[in-house]
């Protein structure tokens, strides 16, 4: 007798852009802080990529609303305990911080980059938040399944970290640069996220037992099982920790930006 | 903040005629809508973006081969702690001075959380408009000295409309008549202010119990684990961060600093 | 109704055997107000509907019979002594002797003496044409009064008659005929009588579910002596509430919009039989009773007819009046009949859609066919508006000229409307018509109008009259004034009338205060003489329309005297003396109504005593209860009495006898059906009857109204937020019967007649169940009727399955009970 909102692909893309600019943001800034010059392809390419996604989640979320023009109506209002609310502030803000991180990282100035490296530090928090919310604001529905799953919102981040990773890869893949070091640690880095996020899922599944059949043995269950679990997170891990280097980098990398899709795709549509 | 207002909906006067049904599409202006079969009287299976006042009809043989056949007017609760009053980014849902809950036309962008926030399924999102829009309680006649349309209309006196603390004293006081008079099914839905969701402000009295309505039984507010989520959020991101510094760190001191 | 709505919550027990709560879901307040005094509420009705959600006890019975029912419980009240006995034996002609040679359908197997068998009537080889009444009639002692026996044990008083009569009727056979259950049935009449009687007052309820079968109006009887027998007419809380139509059913039959009255309950005049006035006032004149007045009424009603052209020389217009041919001709059903044989040339429908509306309406559009010319009236294009668009009828063939005229609803005219319990409430127009629309007091006085300019040169006697006739109302042409209407029905003086004294007492045009001042010498001119009082002269000589007036009920007067005008002089409960004893007392101060009150300032001064109470006295006010008739209630009779015995067409009681189509022969004697009932021979087996217990036919079918739509559907099919209420036609039918048939909630299903065949979906559902009829499990199914091809939510025409047969004093219509079959998918 409940209502489903009727959030479709728009809101699956955003969930899932959303998750790579979060992810993304927050390994640049690791990298940044944490990693060596020679990561600086890393970074870059983090933040810009992070800042691109920003402005496509905006699009995608004004293109949602039944009344798009009326979309800085939600800037009326800040209610730190409705995810919804929050979020719209949050993209905004952090849209900022990418916006600032990015400029600073086009820049070689050693002062800029110092404060690059701090603003940044800074930035993660709203990094970790846009990749994560999204999650809560479903759990925070009347929704059955949606409502029982007090991980979605961790699962989301963990998703967001390893798709974030993977889509540098990626791109430092196709700009030619996947013989540097940068490329060698954010693909270590993503492996880390996958055993993570594979933790994260098991934990998500126990926990809400049997309000999991919608995604585990629903009409959408061998998309979760095949497109998810074995393609998103199996395959690639098991292509990284064996080491096969017969398979292109980029597989890998690919597989685990599809397994993302997915998992957004399978989660939102339950309630289509 | 003037007196709360409320409606009580008294199930064991109801003769199921849909006056209030049509009563509330009028003063509203709402369209026809295509009929659903739902194997009843009953001509949609729930509330909708045009339908925010609907009669159900539930059969219930009897296990002494009588039949009741169970007739509710049912409606937006105006609940005290409104799910898709959280839920609203815009500001757009509000409650009134009376305690109502309302849709401000003029200020939602149509996200739809709130449709996905109300525990009971009331809030629809219109398609036409771009809005999400339910029962109003009549906000323009309450604010002009008269009741909600449903109410006046209705001519066995079910739907009944006032102060809320008037009415809930009213409903105790029915619910204990019609157990004397053999009703044992008979009770309240919603009368509580320190039940869930605070009480409501359309609240029922039942002839079964909330279930055979599909009601929930003990309806929850979609945001209270938001709390407990935010934080379980926060954990995972402590300890994704901590992988990735050590997938980048570089060994014997910070990487910081390199040129 | 005898009664009025708002006193229904004096009840101590409601029966309604109708769908009260559905069908008049305003007036069914005062059954909830009722039931939180602790009234309890019983529903009778073969299906378990809205009524039923709210009653106390739901009394399930095959449709069709009802007079098995009550019959039931009048022989359960005698048997077991709870009938209110002083009530019986003073104010009923129960105690009254009647000619030996009489004996009751117990005797005469199912008839009663005097049947004419001549064997030429209908389907029933044993169905007569008529009864000789020869014997029904009362022992007169010297002075021409009615014998009596106080005592009520002589065997030939019309108590032991009855008694004897009703001793078939026991609780077995009530479950066998019926289908109620024994226990049920002994516990609803235990609680039906023991609520009833000098202490306590019930009432019962009815609609259509007692007058659409070939045995109506004995339905209606027997439920009238019921209440008698119990001593619940004229007392608070009691009563026969007849349930009359929206809006103003009511209104029609008080105005006569009826072939066999005219206004105020005159009967029609007959050519053969009432060839001038005075043969005419002689035979319809009784000689007791109020109705000795009659003559009156009937000068009045030509005065207002025909105005000064109307003179005692002339028996003031009798000539000119319409003269019915046959008792046995014109009602709705004779007409299509005479349509479809093609002897008549030209009908008007004025809010009517008989294509939808009338039984064996497929019959009807075939007829409509043959018109030449049809004018329709209505809001909307009806299906009669378009009838050649029917399915089934091809538009090519329709040589029928057709006129429409769009026609203004309430809200766009001023009038009146009468209500079922005879409140006269005036509405103001709202808004105007768009365009060309007009009311129909427009559209009559222009075409009266018109008429006469046509005829004006006319030498014939015979259009004197209608020449005569006037339709001025008011300055306006174009739009009667209609509180004038209002005043011409009222009645007003033609003349200067003065008192014996020279006094005037009513200017020239006056309206008259009362009936009882209408006289038969021209004076008075009066529309309808039961509607007097609803418009008064004020002081300042301005006209007080009472039907305006709105002041509720308060607690000095409850019934609410100062709303509106209940015909007749605002009595708002009839038969009000029956409230109170032989000494004028009431029968119980809980119940007390009026009572005498013999220091209250009398007509006269020297005279003292008054009746007072809660209600305008149904009864002179200044005749004391000692008085000689002073002790007779039932003033509209002839004999003052209510009546047990009351000759019909079909019999002095009513006798329980199967509808025209029945699932099971007649268990309560030979008789199978009706034996005068009218069943109409139709061309082109256009009226084919299924056989008792027919195979093909095996269900029976009630057909009815629901909440949400308004009977053929014009006022809400047309209308969006009406529409919308149900998602399509529908049939209803018992689980066990769809187990039977394979039937899902839902599914598309044929019902079909030897008449005709509908599509509709089946709703499943547990509130019909199967009856067991003598053992034997027999299925009902019912079909609402409203719904038709033209509007925003179509479908079939339940009524291209009923037939055409009917009641043999009023030809009302067997919509309630017949013989059905239901098949899986569009057949």
């Amino acid at each position: 007798m409940l209502k489903t909102p009727g959030w479709h692909l728009l809101i699956v893309w955003y969930f899932f852009l959303g998750g790579i600019a979060g992810g993304a943001y927050f390994t640049a800034a690791i990298a940044d802080n944490f990693g060596s010059s020679r990561d600086r392809s890393v970074v870059r390419t983090g933040y810009i990529l992070s800042l691109l996604m920003i402005g496509v989640c905006g699009m995608l979320l004004i293109l949602d609303l039944g009344t798009p023009s009326r979309f800085l109506n939600m800037m009326m209002h800040f209610k730190f305990w409705d995810p919804m609310s929050i979020g719209a502030w949050m993209l905004g803000v952090f849209g900022l911080f990418a916006f600032v991180s990015s400029a600073l990282s086009l820049s070689p100035d050693e002062r800029r980059a110092a404060l690059r490296r701090r603003v940044s530090l800074v930035g993660i928090i709203f990094g970790f938040f846009l990749a994560s919310y999204t999650g809560v604001l479903l759990s925070a529905t009347a929704l059955p399944f949606w409502s029982d799953a007090r991980l979605m919102g961790a699962l989301f981040l963990a998703s967001g970290a390893s798709t974030g990773m993977a889509a540098i890869s990626l791109l430092l893949y196709l700009s030619g640069d996947s013989a540097g070091e940068g490329f060698k640690k954010v693909k270590r880095a993503d492996r880390f996220a996958i055993v993570f996020e594979m933790a994260v899922l098991v934990l998500f599944l126990v926990l809400l037992g049997s309000a999991a059949a919608p995604l585990t043995s629903g009409h959408l269950a061998p998309l979760f099982w095949g497109g998810l679990v074995v393609l998103g997170l199996v395959i690639p891990l098991l292509v990284d920790v064996l080491g096969a280097r017969w398979v292109p980098a980029v597989i890998p990398a690919l597989l685990v930006l599809v397994g993302g899709f997915i998992l957004r795709y399978v989660v939102v549509m339950t309630h289509a | 903040m003037a007196r709360t207002l409320a409606m009580f909906t008294d199930t064991s006067l109801c003769i199921g005629c849909r006056a209030c049904q049509v009563a509330c599409k009028q003063w509203n202006e709402l369209p026809m809508e295509e009929p659903q079969w739902t194997g009843s009287y009953q001509n949609q299976a729930h509330f909708t973006d045009k339908t925010y006042r609907l009669v159900r009809f539930i059969e219930k043989p009897q296990p002494n081969g009588e039949l009741q056949w169970l007739l509710m007017s049912d409606v937006c609760k105006h609940c005290a702690q409104a799910g898709c009053l959280q839920a609203c980014p815009t500001g757009a849902i509000y409650r009134t001075e009376y305690g109502t809950v309302n849709i401000n036309q003029d200020v939602c962008n149509g996200c739809r959380y709130c449709v996905s926030s109300c525990p009971f399924g009331v809030v629809a999102f219109n398609h036409d408009t771009g809005r999400a829009n339910k029962c109003t309680f009549c906000n323009d006649r309450i604010h002009n000295g008269l009741g909600p349309a449903c109410a006046k209309t209705c001519p066995t006196e079910s739907i009944q409309f006032g102060f809320r603390d008037e009415l809930a004293a009213k409903a105790e006081k029915r619910v204990a008549k019609l157990k004397e008079m053999g009703y044992t099914g008979a009770q309240l839905y919603g009368v509580d202010s320190n039940g869930p969701l605070g009480g409501l402000n359309a609240f029922f009295l039942l002839l079964d119990k909330p279930s055979t309505y599909n009601l929930p039984e003990k309806p929850l507010l979609p945001q209270r684990n938001v709390l407990v989520d935010s934080v379980l959020s926060v954990g995972a991101a402590l300890l994704v961060g901590v992988t990735a510094v050590v997938a980048f760190r570089e060994r014997g001191g910070k990487g910081a600093g390199d040129a | 109704m005898t009664t009025n709505l708002i006193d229904i919550q004096n009840s101590d027990v409601i029966m309604a055997t109708s769908n009260f709560a559905e069908n008049h879901p305003v007036g069914f307040q005062w059954v909830m107000k009722a039931k939180e005094r602790g009234a309890k509420f019983i529903h009778v009705d073969p299906r378990f509907t809205r009524t039923s959600a709210v009653a106390d006890i739901h009394v399930p019975l095959r449709s069709g019979t009802n007079i098995a029912f009550f019959g039931g419980l009048i022989s359960y009240a005698i048997q077991n002594n709870l009938y209110f006995k002083d009530y019986v034996v003073h104010y009923t002609n129960a105690p009254f002797l009647i000619d030996p040679a009489f004996k009751t359908a117990t005797d005469g197997g199912g008839l009663f003496t005097g049947l004419e068998q001549t064997g030429k009537g209908g389907v029933d080889p044993h169905v007569a044409e008529t009864y000789k009444r020869d014997s029904w009639k009362y022992q007169l002692d010297g002075e021409g009064n009615p014998k009596r026996d106080l005592t009520l044990r002589d065997p030939n008083c019309v108590f032991q008659l009855m008694k004897r009569h009703y001793s078939r009727y026991t609780p077995e056979m009530v479950e066998r005929v019926c289908g109620i259950p024994k226990e049920k049935f002994v516990q609803v009449a235990k609680l039906y009588c023991e609520n009833s009687g000098r202490e306590k007052t019930g009432t019962i309820t009815y609609a259509l579910n007692l007058t659409q079968h070939t045995n109506g109006v004995q339905n209606i009887r027997a439920l009238c002596m019921l209440q008698i027998l119990l001593g619940n007419i004229g007392r608070p809380g009691g009563g026969v509430v007849a349930l009359r139509g929206h809006a103003n059913v009511q209104g029609a039959t008080d105005l006569e919009l009826l072939y066999h009255e005219l206004p105020g309950y005159l009967p029609m005049p007959l050519r053969d039989l009432h060839p001038d006035l005075k043969t005419y006032l002689e035979k319809v004149t009784p000689k007791g009773g109020f109705w000795v007045n009659l003559p009156k009424f009937m000068v009045s009603l030509m005065k207002a007819f025909y105005g000064d052209a109307a003179t005692a020389e002339n028996d003031y217009g009798y000539q000119w009046l319409p003269k019915r041919a046959s008792a046995d001709a014109y009602s709705h059903q004779h007409i299509f009949v005479d349509m479809y044989k093609g002897s008549i040339k030209g009908f008007l429908a004025d809010g009517q859609n008989p294509a939808v509306g009338g039984p064996n309406a497929k019959l009807a559009r075939a007829a409509m066919g043959k018109l030449d010319w049809l004018v329709v009236k209505d809001i909307f294009l009806t299906e009669t508006a378009e009838f050649w668009k029917a399915p089934g009828i091809a538009a090519k063939d329709i040589k029928t000229e057709v006129f429409f005229l769009p026609a203004a609803p309430a809200a766009e005219k001023d009038g009146s409307l009468t209500n079922t319990m005879r409140l006269i409430q005036w509405h103001e127009k709202a808004v105007n018509p768009p365009g060309d629309v007009t009311s129909d007091a427009e559209f009559f006085v222009s075409l009266g109008k018109r008429l006469q300019k046509l005829y004006a040169g006319s030498k014939k006697e015979r259009d004197k009259g209608f020449l005569a006739a006037s339709f001025e109302y008011g300055d306006n042409p174009k739009e009667p004034n209609m509180e004038l209407v209002l005043k011409e029905v009222n009645g007003f003086a033609t003349q200067e009338i003065t008192d014996k004294d020279g006094k005037v007492v009513y200017k020239k045009g006056q309206a008259l205060n009362t009936f009882a001042h209408m006289t038969d010498d021209g004076k008075t001119a009066g529309g309808c003489w039961i509607y007097t009082g609803v418009t008064v002269e004020g002081p300042d000589g301005k006209l007080i329309n009472k039907a305006n007036l709105r002041k509720p009920a308060d607690d000095k007067d409850y019934l609410a005297h100062g709303w509106g005008f209940a015909w007749p002089a605002n009595r708002r409960i009839l038969y009000n003396r029956a409230s109170a004893d032989l000494e004028g007392k009431p029968w119980s101060e809980k119940k007390k109504l009026i009572w005498w009150d013999k220091e209250a300032a009398g007509q006269e001064p020297e005279k003292k005593g008054k009746w007072v109470g809660l209600d305008v006295p149904d009864f002179n006010a200044f005749l004391a209860p000692d008085a000689k008739n002073g002790d007779k209630p039932f003033i509209m009779r002839a004999d003052l009495v209510g009546a047990f015995f009351g000759p019909l067409n079909d019999g002095p009681f009513p006798e329980h006898y199967e509808p025209v189509e029945s699932p099971t022969k007649n268990l309560l004697s030979k008789q199978q059906m009706n034996p005068v009932a009218k069943i109409w021979t139709v061309p082109d087996q256009k009226n084919d009857l299924a056989p008792v217990g027919s195979p093909d036919y095996p269900y029976v079918i009630t057909t009815y109204r629901l909440t949400e739509h308004h009977l053929s559907g014009v006022m809400s099919r047309y209308l969006p937020m009406l529409a919308e209420l149900f998602h399509s036609h529908f049939a209803e039918i018992s689980h066990e019967l769809a187990g039977e048939l394979g039937i899902a909630n839902g599914e598309r299903v044929t019902v079909l007649t030897p008449r005709g065949k509908i599509h509709v979906t089946a709703m499943v559902t547990h509130r019909l169940k199967p009856f067991m009829i003598d053992g034997k499990k027999t299925h009902q199914i019912g079909v609402p009727w409203h719904w038709g091809y033209n509007g925003i939510s179509k479908g079939d025409i339940t009524n291209d399955l009923s037939a055409t047969v009917g009641d043999p004093t009023v030809y009302i219509q067997e919509t309630k009970a017949f013989l059905c079959n239901v098949k899986k998918g569009e057949v």
